[in-house]
């Protein structure tokens, strides 16, 4: 089934360059990743579609304001709470620049770990919204597989817990936001990139390189940032 | 009410033990400095007692607002009674800005007591619930920066390296909670920790709160550091309002990356300011980034490559660089380095500005150095270099040569020195209000001096100061006109002033004028709800002129109200956040009244009355500031003049004194609140005790 988006991507050759990135980067990262793993969580893996967005952040711009943090933790719960937030950033304030700071966000990873992990289907690859891999609350029952699971490639694991109402959390690129008016998803707005006071948050539609960090932390610098005094290489 | 965590942690030093405080018990005073003035009020029952009484208490008050997305509300206001003010030790306040008031709420608490006195060093360690009193017997001597490093990998046992950092769960297990988050640290450094009078309370690498000098109570409590980690959450009201007004703010009043706006009086004040512009670092062709509190929308501080610097902003540095430029032609590292060492010993910038100031004057007139009338040994062929400022800061923060009358702080060291009258009615000696260096100058920028002067330390509170002063003195200074003509600011400035619409008229007349009186007020009571109580930062509020508002008009006083109705889920409007600022301001006036004050106390150091305030040349006291060009209307016309070179006359002032006393109900021959007033206001009992004390007619 093609869906409008499908669709729409379809004219623009978006899906064409996402299905080729997806063949490119499949055969080393499927043997980097098969040692140890059952067979079905294989096939779960390689069989996931890729999603249609990404977040991207710039390590180098971020102001360490922590507003998308905010951002995403009113969007998405309601509250206000540093700990219930998808993207995290963290700083070492007596260090020195870049060093003193990282925003570390979830991948949308072309091989979920956390999907595979996911003993209930709780966690999913939601393929009406642009393949986003997110949590569906209601299915969720709290083994945090998917958090470990994704803490053995990503340090820290860029699935949370949610300690209050006991269901993991994951990036959805906002389309489950009941407490924004906003549409989100691939094709709509993310809270943290809109609220980001110096955008150092945006999204793209391409695949990230998938090994290492260069694919998701990316300069967002322009003209205008170095007119500010600040480094744009 | 929303966004209150509902309790406030009281800490007992000398039992080392702990209560709670329901917060519904003071909800009017809502947040910040209203809780803060409302609990120490009952906490302190003889408000006479000096700085350093165990009895003292030190409040720490969030607001509602801290911890959500409600634009530049990262701050923490502190009170207690302050060894800084001179004469009198009066009830004062300072804030901080950076993690640690967001912390504090997800940690479960709206805010902090701080009462007795350890009988050893003492740090606290908070995580959600659990507090506990820890020997703070090897942190002691560390300086503020090392501390928060030993705190951070005891608290949570996790490197402070962001590449290494892994999210961490506390004893409690998953319920609990996890944070990717460092514990937020406030601590003391020496010159805290032996009792100067210039301590300053330091958190991460550049949030202070110096000009009260709280980190030398904290010092004589035996108190080295708090720190505090949580992992709760904090109720909003609305949030889809709140995210709502955040995108309104960005859109419509924020800086915007494609299109900055130099021009604007170097972009640093108020709402739209561009990111960085406060901070030192790329002025040493260092890279850098911006850096802001939680929750900011324009990032005003810088962190540098070499970490010489961090968070350091404004006075941080500028107390320095001025030295720097003169010895190195312009500025060096050796500024960032002095930077450091303020934060590391934690020591209030304000008095190293006017104090080398005043030493280098004594030095050079033979007054003061080896074998002179003042024995001093200061590196003075170091001026410039960071040396000197280590040297200088090492002695005054350990009490040693020089150091040991300098710990007394400026006025007290002058006096014992035998110079303070003369230095103060000439001006050699900076001291405007209270013993607080002259900031902004009472002569020419009055309402900053008024409001000081009426109040217990320097305000501090740039609201009218960015757009009646810097915007129109850096436009004249750099051959520009300034953004909007002086009618046009003058009529902005009316609308947005709700509900006394005064008009800053800043002639030789309109200083002295009812209007002037009105303005006074309308900062006085502003500040106070608005600004101390719920935390919006003075680095973005008061927004009168904005350069991305519709028609160059600010944010105030629409942001204020819309971010604290989508919190809270009350609704009110800026007016009845005006009265809750006049009762917190009244409040804080009959704790004065009770530490003694008078109206015949509330006058300005002499050079004031009789030294015209400087002309075009550098000015030798605040290092940064210039000429002041100023909205006047004179015969009938707006204009902007300079205004340099005028003294204030101390007969027309104290006439004006008057009219603000009658504009705010109080007697005009004592200065106190009356009854009627206080009792207006919902402050019956605090005419009671003004009474029981002789206080009130």
């Amino acid at each position: 089934m093609v869906n409008r988006r499908d669709f729409l991507k379809g004219i623009a050759g978006g899906a064409g360059a996402a299905v080729a990135g997806f063949a490119l980067g499949s055969l080393t990262d499927t043997i980097e990743k098969a040692e140890g793993r059952s067979f079905e969580e294989i096939k779960t893996m390689v069989e996931t579609p890729p999603s249609e967005a990404y977040l991207l952040v710039d390590r180098e711009k971020c102001a360490g304001c922590r507003s998308c943090m905010l951002a995403c933790s009113l969007a998405h719960e309601g509250k206000e709470n540093l700990s219930l937030s998808r993207i995290q950033v963290f700083e070492d304030p007596l260090a020195g620049f870049p060093d003193d700071l990282v925003q570390e966000q979830c991948r949308q990873c072309q091989y979920p770990e956390c999907v595979a992990a996911c003993p209930t289907g709780a966690l999913s690859v939601d393929e009406v919204n642009g393949n986003v891999r997110l949590v569906d609350e209601e299915k969720c029952i709290g083994c945090q597989r998917c958090i470990e699971a994704c803490d053995q490639i990503n340090n820290p694991a860029r699935a949370a817990w949610n300690h209050e109402d006991e269901y993991s959390l994951k990036c959805d690129l906002c389309i489950d936001t009941p407490h924004w008016e906003e549409n989100g998803g691939p094709d709509g707005k993310q809270a943290c990139v809109e609220i980001c006071p110096v955008n150092a948050i945006k999204t793209t539609d391409q695949i990230p390189v998938q090994i290492g960090q260069k694919g998701y932390k990316v300069n967002l610098r322009g003209k205008n940032w170095e007119k500010l005094g600040f480094p744009s290489e | 009410m929303k966004g209150h965590m509902g309790k406030i942690l009281r800490l007992d030093l000398t039992n080392l033990n702990t209560k709670e405080i329901n917060t519904s018990e003071y909800e009017e005073f809502v947040g910040g400095h209203g809780l803060g003035s409302a609990i120490f009020f009952d906490a302190v029952k003889d408000k006479t007692i000096s700085a350093f009484h165990p009895d003292n208490v030190i409040t720490m008050m969030t607001s509602p607002l801290c911890g959500t997305l409600a634009p530049a509300t990262g701050r923490i206001e502190l009170n207690g009674i302050s060894p800084q003010p001179y004469p009198t030790e009066w009830y004062s306040r300072s804030n901080f800005g950076g993690r640690f008031s967001a912390m504090l709420k997800y940690a479960g608490y709206d805010g902090i007591v701080i009462e007795g006195k350890a009988d050893k060093p003492t740090w606290i360690n908070i995580v959600n619930e659990d507090v506990e009193f820890k020997d703070a017997e090897s942190l002691w001597g560390l300086d503020a920066w090392e501390t928060q490093e030993e705190i951070w990998t005891d608290v949570s046992g996790n490197s402070t390296s962001v590449d290494e950092r892994e999210w961490y769960q506390t004893e409690r297990g998953r319920d609990e909670g996890r944070t990717t988050q460092k514990p937020a640290v406030a601590t003391i450094g020496a010159a805290g920790e032996n009792k100067t009078r210039s301590g300053a309370i330091i958190h991460d690498a550049g949030n202070g709160a110096g000009n009260a000098a709280f980190g030398s109570v904290w010092g004589s409590k035996n108190l080295k550091a708090i720190s505090v980690l949580g992992t709760k959450s904090v109720e909003v009201a609305n949030p889809s309002a709140l995210l709502k007004s955040r995108e309104w703010a960005e859109d419509n009043y924020n800086n915007q990356e494609s299109d900055p706006k130099p021009n604007w009086g170097s972009g640093v004040g108020a709402f739209g300011g561009v990111p960085g512009a406060e901070g030192f670092g790329n002025i040493a062709e260092e890279q850098v980034r911006p850096q802001g509190c939680v929750s900011c929308h324009r990032c005003t501080r810088k962190r540098t490559e070499s970490g010489h610097g961090n968070e350091s902003g404004c006075v941080d540095f500028l107390f320095y660089d001025v030295h720097d430029e003169q010895k190195h032609g312009g500025p060096t590292k050796e500024t960032a380095k002095a930077g450091d060492l303020s934060q590391r010993y934690g020591i209030n910038v304000y008095f190293l500005e006017e104090g080398i100031n005043y030493l280098k004057h004594l030095h050079e007139r033979g007054i003061l150095g080896e074998g002179k009338e003042i024995e001093a040994s200061l590196p003075w062929d170091e001026l410039g270099n960071a040396s000197f400022a280590k040297e200088l800061i090492y002695k005054v923060s350990n009490k040693e040569g020089i150091g040991e009358d300098l710990a007394m702080g400026l006025p007290r060291a002058a006096k014992k020195w035998g110079r303070l009258e003369q230095d103060l009615n000439s001006g050699l000696l900076g001291l405007q209000y209270w013993g607080y260096p002259q900031h902004y100058d009472a002569r020419t920028e009055v309402e900053w001096g008024y409001g000081s002067i009426l109040g217990e330390r320097d305000i501090n509170e740039h609201d009218f100061n960015w757009v009646v002063y810097w915007q129109v003195s850096l436009a004249k200074l750099f051959g520009r006109n300034p953004p909007v003509k002086a009618e046009k600011l003058a009529k902005i400035i009316k609308d947005k002033t709700i509900p006394y619409n005064a008009v800053p008229n800043y002639s030789n007349e309109g200083i002295y004028s009812k209007n002037m009186a009105k303005l006074v007020a309308w900062h006085r009571h502003y500040t106070r709800f608005w600004k101390q109580s719920l935390q919006y930062c003075d680095w973005a509020y008061a927004d009168f002129l904005n350069p991305y508002g519709p028609e160059t008009r600010g944010i105030t006083p629409e942001g204020e109200t819309r971010f604290f109705n989508a919190v809270t889920g009350k609704d009110i409007s800026f007016k009845e956040g005006m009265e809750i600022g006049r009762k917190i301001w009244n409040l804080d006036r009959s704790i004065w009244a009770l530490q003694g004050r008078h109206r015949d106390q509330e006058e300005f150091a002499g050079y004031t009355y009789d030294v015209a305030s400087w002309g075009p040349e550098i000015s030798p006291h605040a290092n940064y500031e210039v000429p002041y060009y100023m909205p006047v209307k004179e015969d009938g016309e707006w204009k902007y003049k300079n205004v340099a070179s005028r003294s204030l006359d101390k007969e027309k002032f104290n006439e004006w004194k008057t009219k603000f006393y009658e504009l705010e109900g109080w007697n005009t021959e004592t200065g106190r609140p009356k009854r009627e007033t206080l009792e207006n206001l919902g402050l019956g009992k605090v005419a009671d005790e003004l009474e029981q004390k002789n206080k009130i007619e």
